[in-house]
């Protein structure tokens, strides 16, 4: 099953943002290499090149940004003036996005020519090696997960992330409103970007510039969080189900008993997957709040169909025991 | 059939409410499939919150796609819409 899938975010992300996103949360400062900050980062790797340092380069991967620590600066300071240089060089390749001196060090001033000669940004940062690259992987994961934005209303429904898709005008937007006043809670109306995080699982969220904003036929566009204050929105929320709405179709068989549960596909992940049909009469609102409740209590190990089935099932045996049991007798 | 069409921005204002409404207006009786392209980000443009959504700024290009049967119908309002800067020259 194809979700309404609309784009496969590809933005390029350059040392420049990294640095401007980060700098203050990992106390970046810029020392050297300034020409290169438009370099592009393009793995979620860092790197100490303590081993790469010794001039062992079999494997050596260029892409990742390098860490120096205690060890890489004792070491470099070991080492004769022109060979230091020589292997600095040779680290720093043309695809090499940036190099983090850590704890403050103050980087040998060969590291800090072969930067500006290779244009390769030089940092310094306060925290320790180690933690630098726990840190930096961590914020690079984040920035590189697959995302995509999607059409549809994200809303939160007793604590469970609830998708609601389904054509223009199907009344997705009505729906997330009527939960709203119900007391539950709205991410994101017609936008949705949706990430991949490890897990893998995904979360969604509202673009920044109309987050908590709807627009309803007939009304316009309005805020909720000032309309219903902030207890009926939230930044992001995990998505556990998602609920295609549709025009009821008289010759379509919607699911009548929930034995087989449906799947649909995001970014590789699969969601539990309801179509409901929309007609007069039907209350949206309170099947979307039982579709949610019958997730959790799915959750909790309970699957009203499944036991019910098992039930009936066992009730069959039994009777077919009992006429067993007469005709013997006859 | 499909159309895709580049477009430029041409109201000083950009893509604001006002344009956004009038497109998704034109798009009501139409039955194409429409979307647009900005910086990356492919939306519906039959959705509002979608189109204020890229707050495409003046001289931005957007890249319009359009699928169905009247696509060219579709296509030729939309592109007359952009060019006579949504009434607001």
């Amino acid at each position: 099953m194809v979700s309404s899938l609309l784009t496969r975010d590809e933005p390029v992300y350059l040392v420049k943002h990294f640095y401007e996103q980060h700098s203050k949360y990992l106390g970046l400062v810029l020392l050297a290499g300034s020409a290169g900050l438009s370099r592009k980062i393009n793995k979620a790797e860092v790197h100490r090149p303590g081993l790469s340092l010794t001039g062992y380069l079999k494997g050596f991967v260029p892409a990742r940004i390098l860490i120096f620590g205690k060890q890489e600066i004792e070491f470099l300071r070991e080492l004769e003036p022109e060979v230091r240089m020589e292997r600095l060089s040779s680290i720093l390749t043309p695809s090499t996005p940036a190099v983090i001196v850590a704890r403050g060090f103050p980087p040998p001033k060969e590291l800090i020519s072969a930067c500006d000669k290779a244009n390769v940004p030089l940092f310094r940062a306060t925290s320790t090696a180690t933690n630098l690259l726990s840190r930096i992987t961590f914020l690079l994961l984040e920035e590189f997960c697959p995302s995509v934005t999607l059409h549809g209303t994200l809303v939160e429904v007793f604590g469970v992330g609830v998708l609601i898709q389904g054509e223009s005008s199907v009344g997705k937007s009505e729906a997330a409103l009527g939960l709203i006043e119900r007391g539950h809670r709205l991410i994101s109306d017609d936008v949705v970007r949706v990430k991949r995080k490890e897990g893998p699982y995904l979360v969604g969220s509202g673009p920044e510039l109309t987050r908590h904003l709807m627009e309803i036929r007939g009304i316009g566009i309005i805020n909720v969080a000032h309309l219903y204050g902030a207890v009926c929105v939230r930044p992001d929320k995990g998505i556990d189900i998602v609920v295609k709405l549709e025009e009821w179709d008289d010759q379509h068989f919607y699911d009548r008993v929930g034995l087989d549960d449906k799947f649909i596909d995001i970014l590789g992940v699969s969601v539990p997957f309801h179509l409901l049909p929309v007609k007069p009469g039907r209350d949206v609102v309170l099947l979307l709040e039982t579709i949610g409740l019958n997730h959790r209590l799915k959750d909790m190990g309970y699957n009203s169909a499944k036991e019910f089935n098992t039930k009936l099932l066992e009730t069959i045996a039994k009777r077919q025991k009992k006429r067993v049991g007469i005709e013997n007798r006859a | 059939m499909k159309i895709v069409r580049k477009v430029k921005v041409k109201n000083s204002l950009g893509l604001h409410t006002r344009p956004a409404a009038s497109i998704v207006k034109l798009l009501q009786p139409r039955k194409s499939a429409v979307q647009f392209t900005h910086k990356h980000e492919t939306i519906n443009a039959r959705s509002i919150m979608s189109i204020l959504m890229l707050a495409a700024r003046k001289n931005t290009v957007i890249e319009i796609s359009v699928e169905g049967d009247d696509a060219e119908l579709t296509m030729q309002h939309l592109v007359d819409a952009f060019e006579s800067e949504f009434g607001e020259k």
